[in-house]
């Protein structure tokens, strides 16, 4: 859809500030998953979805050049991107430890890891839509790296809340095994690339495409809390995304230029 | 280790070159004014691929198949092809069904005067205004060839995996993450819509290929890294 975005809205937060906030929160909750694993799907599920937020927000600044093929394939990308860095993280790190010797302790920096082989892994992919390729986006090659970065946080944050922890063995035997990192793979994509997909238009406003975006990352919590059977994260996590879906639709209602309830259609002809 | 590599590499081009032969129509098709499936590039090469790619780790998980035998190799590469065919012929004859009979369009092709297989003439049952409608001959044989190589390529990259010795899941899970990267970066090449091999689109394969190698090679050295440990 070349017709994407239709303008650039005004930016309510400018769109670093985010990234980083929604790093920061992702990767704490990583280390409260980490720590304190009773704890791990209440406040790390929480706090991943830090990550999908700033990664739609992200989704929202490059689709609106209009990317030709739809919204969806640039969070899809993040998301595969995030995927082979997030497995690399966890398992480079048992690798270096074994190989070269190194104290365990390197094993508390998975998700430091993680961080900077998505960002390399992003940023060469960016580079090389920009020139093989020819993608005649300004900022293609940033919002390449910081899509890679969030989706990987995403993932790693999710599954570490999930297994309670991101040691390489809770990971691979907690997520990997059973296949819950296939809920995170296309979960948290979906609440990465949905928020701008569904709000694009000439009349997109970074706030209600934020609250959608809000919405998403809670609901992909409560999946994941329902997936653990984690009631406490599974009520908190529903009531967190009614109240902010309920203030998005009240959103979506004020923007609108006018409500009409139209009736049910007439059986006969008149 | 390098033998490895070089299919992860080789398997990453295979799937960019696949995605180009895919009849993609995008959001015009979806609306019957343009010729091929009505859905995005990465959706339709993700389940052709993705079928293959389980086709592919079904047979590699059957008994008596050894992944040093080429001959065994080659029967889990044609497994995957085959099943990703068969997801994508379905998933055309559907779409063709709900074009001819639903919305009631002729099948025609935009980029060609005649179809190159039947020799039927296209251009006098396109609707003014559009680009062609539904998925005519040469579109479904340009998109059997394709996901046949989509098979081929998401299947070479989970032999790969294997033989670097990960276990099935993660071996599953990063091929799926390695097919998405690839056929976004054929989907950003082509740009949109495709109609198949006659498309003039399709002569831009190169570049997408030469991106898909070098970001292939790129995460196989990566592979290669984490698989020491394993």
């Amino acid at each position: 859809m070349s017709h994407g975005g239709g303008g650039h809205a005004a930016e309510l937060y400018p769109e670093n500030q985010v990234i980083v906030i929604g790093a920061i929160l992702a990767i704490v909750g990583m280390y409260i998953s980490q720590f304190f694993p009773q704890v791990s799907m209440l406040l790390g599920g929480l706090l991943a979805s830090g990550a999908t937020v700033a990664g739609a927000n992200t989704t929202r600044r490059v689709a609106a050049y209009g990317l030709g093929t739809g919204v969806p394939s640039i969070g899809m990308v993040s998301l595969g991107l995030g995927a082979i860095s997030t497995l690399a993280g966890v398992l480079l790190a048992g690798v270096a430890i074994s190989q070269f010797n190194l104290p365990k302790e390197l094993l508390y920096g998975i998700p430091i890891i993680v961080t900077v082989v998505s960002i390399v892994l992003g940023y060469i992919v960016g580079k090389l839509t920009v020139n093989p390729i020819g993608m005649k986006i300004p900022i293609m090659v940033e919002s390449m790296t910081k899509l890679s970065l969030m989706g990987a946080l995403s993932i790693l944050g999710f599954c570490a809340a999930y297994a309670g922890g991101f040691y390489p063995d809770t990971i691979i035997e907690g997520t990997v095994k059973n296949g819950v990192i296939g809920l995170a793979f296309i979960a948290a994509g979906m609440a990465i690339l949905h928020p701008f997909n569904a709000c694009l238009g000439p009349n997109e406003s970074h706030k209600r495409t934020l609250l959608l975006a809000i919405a998403c990352g809670f609901i992909t919590w409560f999946m994941f809390s329902i997936a653990k059977l984690d009631i406490v994260s599974s009520v908190a996590s529903i009531l967190l995304w009614g109240i902010v879906y309920r203030e998005f639709v009240k959103q979506s209602l004020k923007d609108a230029c006018s409500v009409l309830y139209t009736p049910e259609l007439p059986k006969k002809e008149m | 280790m390098a033998i490895p590599l070089v299919e992860i590499t080789l398997a990453g081009a295979i799937i960019n070159a696949s995605v180009h032969f895919v009849p993609v129509g995008g959001a015009p098709a979806a609306m019957a004014t343009s010729t091929g499936v009505g859905t995005g590039t990465t959706q339709l090469a993700a389940g052709a691929g993705f079928t293959g790619l389980m086709a592919a780790a079904i047979m590699a998980s059957q008994k008596g198949i050894d992944l040093s035998n080429p001959i065994h190799l080659a029967i889990i590469l044609l497994s995957g092809a085959v099943g990703s065919m068969i997801m994508l012929a379905l998933t055309m004859l559907l779409g063709q069904l709900i074009y001819v009979f639903g919305v009631g369009v002729v099948p025609a092709a935009d980029k060609c005067e005649k179809d190159p297989i039947t020799g039927d003439y296209q251009k006098s049952y396109i609707t003014p205004g559009t680009t062609g409608h539904a998925v005519p001959t040469v579109c479904f044989i340009s998109g059997l060839m394709g996901a046949a190589l989509g098979g081929i390529g998401g299947g070479l990259a989970y032999i790969a995996l294997k033989q670097l010795g990960f276990t099935s899941e993660v071996a599953g899970i990063i091929a799926v993450g390695f097919f998405f990267m690839n056929a976004v970066l054929a989907s950003y090449n082509i740009g949109g819509t495709i109609e198949g091999f006659h498309d003039p689109k399709f002569k831009k394969i190169p570049n997408g290929i030469i991106a898909s190698f070098i970001a292939s090679l790129l995460t196989g050295v990566i592979v290669v890294g984490m698989s020491i440990g394993a």
